[in-house]
This record gives structure tokens, sequence and C-alpha cells, in this order.
């Protein structure tokens, strides 16, 4: 049994009648131990589709799902004080911004002891020994006396390590990083990764790593989801994902990446902004900006379907040279 | 019998040297003799000063204990009939005339109701010995019976016309703190440990938003402090407000010069110490060196 079994998931904000759709009917199923990616453009629902998952996403938001099994519970079904045990003990989450995510007025110790507090229990002394253990683990230098520290004394690199620290105090089960090392800069980036990973590996848990980054996803990765204006284009293994791209949206993610423009005079892009709420297209969402989009393209939104092992969501998938079929 | 009062108060020395004297005396806590009563202004201010402490700090716990339930509620249910209502009683509240206020509570609840005094601090019936100078305190101490719960009667009205304008000022920057820091980060990791919401807003939010309401807190409690002039005049409070208009009234120069100066001392001491407070709530100021 998959560990966790997302159907059809929708987030909706704005009115009931003029609702704006930010997730549409993402699916997604992982296994114990798997690490999977979501990659997309900003305001992809890449983020909005993790916090459903925690049960994070607030009034006037609305989260419908046709499944959301989590460990063979069902999340919705569950009362919110259920659901609350679930949340932050078994699913955790790390966010983007380190330094804003930490609560100013509490230290370091307290913030992670809260946590084992909740779920675990435990007398203080054995909390405080086990956030000082859990600092250790995510490498973090002299923890006893960090315990003491404020979020304002640490750097954004520290401040992600004490996140993961909190995330992973209660062994989650599946853990979800949103974007970790965004903010941070680019020699911190591969460290925090290092031990995200290195983390994953030896608790086997669960990942599902959001970034834009796709050299990150390509070597951490099992599988990647990309997605698009609030739906999953496509689904697939790695690494067939970056050596034969199904949906023309993967392909042009992957063209834009710095490396692939060697030698050119320009880097290459995908024009175009992501549809926003009121401008939605009529057929399909990435037409516009498709250079592969013909009349249907415009006028029918395409439905998911199976393709060698991997869901697209297209109407002209590409074969294994990267030229649309008909 | 001219020259003689004259050199008595001072006046037949140069303008300057009668400052000098002000001042030098002033330092060591002389303030002179008030006109009217001839005792020394700060002896005057020392023993009305407690029922003003007493009255303001009614007040401020009136204040402090619906003003913030109510902020954050609005807060929390932010664009709800609760928050408009909340908001739209602050407001009311707020542009509320003190005196006007004071008056329709004491026509409902002391005339039409009968449920509490009129003015004054205790009934004449009880004679209490000021040991404390603190009615409350007072009235406990003597073990005359039924005078506690007399002086109780007698506060809650003008602590409930005193603390109208902190309620809705407390109220209001409650509120509007409380929308910013529910927006912020770390908010969202308190929610993402799956701690509950009354542990999310209670301890994580509410000690980040409670920073900039101690700040109002202190500002309302100086100001209080320095005399409720309005409310104690309706009440017939015997506090430094009161004292303050009636020196006014009398010409008694050395006791307006004097109680203001006090007042200003006390106030700037109240700041100070609302300075203090911030750097134990708030550890980024504390640890700054």
């Amino acid at each position: 049994m998959a560990l966790l079994e997302m159907e059809n998931l929708t987030v909706e904000f704005g009115s009931e009648k003029n609702p704006f759709r930010a997730v549409d009917q993402v699916s997604l199923t992982i296994d114990k131990g798997e690490v999977v990616g979501i990659v997309g453009e900003s305001g992809s629902g890449k983020s909005v589709s993790s916090l459903a998952l925690m049960g994070l996403v607030s009034y006037p938001g609305r989260v419908n799902a046709s499944r959301l099994n989590f460990d063979g519970n069902d999340l919705l079904a569950m009362p919110q004080s259920q659901r609350r045990k679930i949340t932050g003990s078994d699913i955790a989450m790390i966010f983007q911004e380190p330094m804003t995510s930490l609560n100013p007025c509490f230290t370091v110790g307290y913030q992670i002891s809260e946590a084992l507090k909740v779920h675990v229990g435990g007398s203080r002394q054995e909390r405080r020994d086990r956030a000082a253990d859990l600092l250790q683990q995510v490498g973090i230098p002299d923890p006893l006396k960090r315990l003491s520290a404020f979020p304002h004394q640490l750097s954004g690199g520290m401040s992600q390590r004490v996140m993961i620290a909190m995330a992973i105090a209660c062994n989650p089960k599946l853990l979800i990083a949103d974007e970790p090392t965004t903010a941070l800069d680019v020699t911190i980036q591969a460290q925090i990764m290092d031990v995200l990973l290195r983390l994953q590996q030896d608790r086997g848990m669960a990942l599902i790593l959001i970034t834009h980054d796709l050299a990150v996803v390509s070597e951490a990765a099992h599988r990647v989801q990309v997605m698009y204006a609030g739906q999953v284009v496509e689904t697939g293994k790695v690494p067939d994902i970056f050596t034969a791209p199904r949906h023309p949206y993967t392909q042009a993610l992957l063209e834009a990446l710095p490396e692939r423009s060697r030698g050119k005079r320009r880097l290459t892009t995908i024009p175009g902004v992501v549809p926003g709420v009121y401008d939605r297209p009529k057929g399909c969402l990435l037409a516009p900006r498709c250079r592969y989009a013909d009349a249907t393209c415009r006028t029918v939104r395409p439905q998911v379907s199976d393709l060698a092992g991997a869901k697209i969501r297209c109407f002209h998938p590409l074969d294994d040279a990267g030229r649309p079929t008909p | 019998m001219l020259n003689l009062i004259k050199a008595l108060l001072g006046l037949d020395k140069p303008l300057w040297q009668q400052y000098t004297l002000y001042l030098y005396h002033a330092i060591q806590g002389d303030l002179g003799l008030s006109i009217v009563t001839k005792k020394p202004v700060i002896e005057e201010f020392l023993t009305l000063f407690p029922a003003t402490i007493e009255l303001t700090l009614c007040a401020m716990l009136f204040a402090v204990t619906i003003g913030l339930p109510a902020g954050i509620w609005a807060a929390v249910k932010r664009g709800t009939a609760v928050d408009h209502s909340v908001m739209a009683v602050s407001l009311t509240g707020y542009s509320m005339p003190i005196f006007w206020w004071g008056l329709l509570l004491i026509i409902f609840c002391s005339v039409t109701l009968g449920i509490t005094p009129v003015s004054g601090r205790l009934s004449a019936e009880y004679w209490i010995d000021p040991t404390t100078g603190f009615m409350l305190i007072d009235t406990l101490l003597s073990e005359e019976e039924g005078a506690f719960a007399d002086a109780l009667h007698h506060l809650v009205l003008p602590a409930i016309v005193l603390g109208t304008i902190p309620l809705a000022v407390i109220a209001r920057m409650t509120r509007s703190s409380m929308l910013e820091v529910l927006r912020e980060d770390y908010v969202r990791t308190a929610r993402a440990k799956g701690l509950s919401p009354l542990r999310v807003i209670g301890v994580h939010a509410l000690r980040n938003a409670l920073i900039p309401v101690i700040t109002v807190i202190g500002l309302q409690l100086g100001t209080m402090l320095a005399g409720a002039i309005l409310t104690e005049t309706i009440f017939s409070w015997p506090g430094i407000g009161r004292w303050l208009i009636q020196s006014i009234a009398r010409r008694d120069y050395p006791s307006v010069q004097g109680g203001i100066l006090l007042v200003a001392s006390v106030i700037i001491t109240v700041n100070l110490l609302v300075d203090v407070l911030y750097g134990i709530i708030n550890p980024r100021i504390r640890h700054t060196r």
C-alpha cells in the first residue's frame, strides 16, 4: 500500500460562484521512502497543494479531493483534532524562508521541544536532550549551547537546519520540503540538500521536494511531477523525464536551464507568464505559450492520459526525438 | 505686613534667585507649601496619589481584560460580523466624550437601577484609617464588615469610564497587530507542527502581537496616572486629577506647579518601565549589545 494516495486534489479560493482554482485535480501517489520532486514556475500551485496536504489551507480556501489517504487513514474524513496529530508528526514540512519561519520570541530549544511535547511527550529534560540530539543530526555545532539561542542570532542556513530538526523531531513518514534552499546562497544550498537527503536515506522517510531547481531534482528524486497553472502536466520517472520529456512544457523548462544555453548569445526562456486568475485560456492552459499549440489546443482542455509509464496532459505528446506527435 | 509676607514667600529676592532656590528645593523633594491648605505640596500629592493609582490600575485591568481578547477575537474572525461589531463598539467607545459617558452611566446604574453609588471612594458609614492609601487594601486590613465590597462598588463605575478609551485603543491595536502577525511565516510553522488553534494564536501569535500593544498600554497608563481629570471630577474621586483642577480654580500656584512637575515625572517613569518591559518580551532588543 502506498504511503500517500491523493486523487483529484482541488483547492479553490474566492467566492463559491466565481471560484479561482489554485490547484486543479492534482493526483499524487508516494511510496514509503520515495523521493518525489515537484517542479514548476512560481504560481503553478506547488506550495498550495502541499499546504492542502498538511491541512494548512484555511478559510476562505476550500480543499476537495476524491481521495486523500495517508498511511491508510482518510485525512479528509477525520476531525481536525485527529488530523493535527498526524500533521507535524507523521507528515512534516519545511518552508522556503527559514529566517521568518521561526518564531522570533522563543528560543530554538523551546520551538523544537514544543513539537516533541505535543506529539511524543516526555519530561522536560528528555525533550531537551532529544532537541540537542536533533541539532547534532542536522549538523549544528555545539548543539547544547544553541538550544538557548533566539532565531535572530542564527544565519539563514542555521535557521533552515533548525527548521529541519524541528520537522524531523517526531520521526515523520513523509517530509515536505517547500523550496528549502531558494532563499539561501549557493554554498549553503548544497549543504542543506546534503542534510535533507542524508536524513531521508537514514530514516527511510518519503520526501516531497518542491523546487525550481531541476538539477537538484535530477540528482535526488525518483519521480518528478511537473505542474503548470495549478495542474499536473507531466508525471514521470527520473531519468526518463530528463532524457525524453513528453510534455512541451517540460521540454521548455529543460531548455531554459542555463547550462543548455552554453555558447548561445541569449539564454533560452519560455515567453509569457503563467496565466492569472482572470486570463485563464479556454483550451489548454499552456496553449498561449506553447510553440506546438494548434486550434484544438486553444479550444479544448486536454485530460491526463497514460503514455509509456508516464502521465501526460497534452494532445500532442512529444516523441523520443522531442517532436510533437499528431 | 506686606514686606513680611513677601520675605516669607521669597518674593523680595531677584527673579533668578527665586528660580534657583525653587530648583534647589525641588531637587530635595520640597515643592513649597500650598497657598490654600498651607501643607507641603509633595505631602498633598502623596496623600492623593494612591487613589489615582488605584483607579488607574482598575481601569487598565478592565481595559486589558476586555480589550485584548476582543481584539484577538476580531482578528481571528476578520471580515465577519464579530470583527465588524467589535470594531464598531470600540470606535464608539473611542469617540465617546468621557464626561457624557460618565454621566450616562451614573444616571443609568446609580439613579435608575440604584446598583452603584454615585460618587466618592467609600460610603460615609465606614471610617477606614489610611494605612496604604489604597482603599481596596485598607478596607481588607480594617476587617470592617462590608467595607471592601463597598469600596469595590464605588470603584466600578469610575474604572469603567476611565477604562473605556484605553479599551478601545487596546482592542484596535491588538486587532491590527494580530492581523499582521497571523500572516507571518512562523504562524504557519506553528500550525504545521500540529499545534491546536488556541496554542497557535494564544502563544505563538500573541507573544509577537503584544509588542506594539504593550507600548500603547504604557502610554495610556502614563496619561491615566497623570490624573484622570474628567473622570475624577465627575465621580468626586479624591485623586490627582481632581486636586489639580481644584488647585487651578483656587489659583494655588505652588500646588499646580509642583503637581505638574510630579505628574511629568510619573509619566517619564512609567515610560521607562515600559521600555524595560519591552526588552523582556522582545528578545531581539534584549540581546542587542
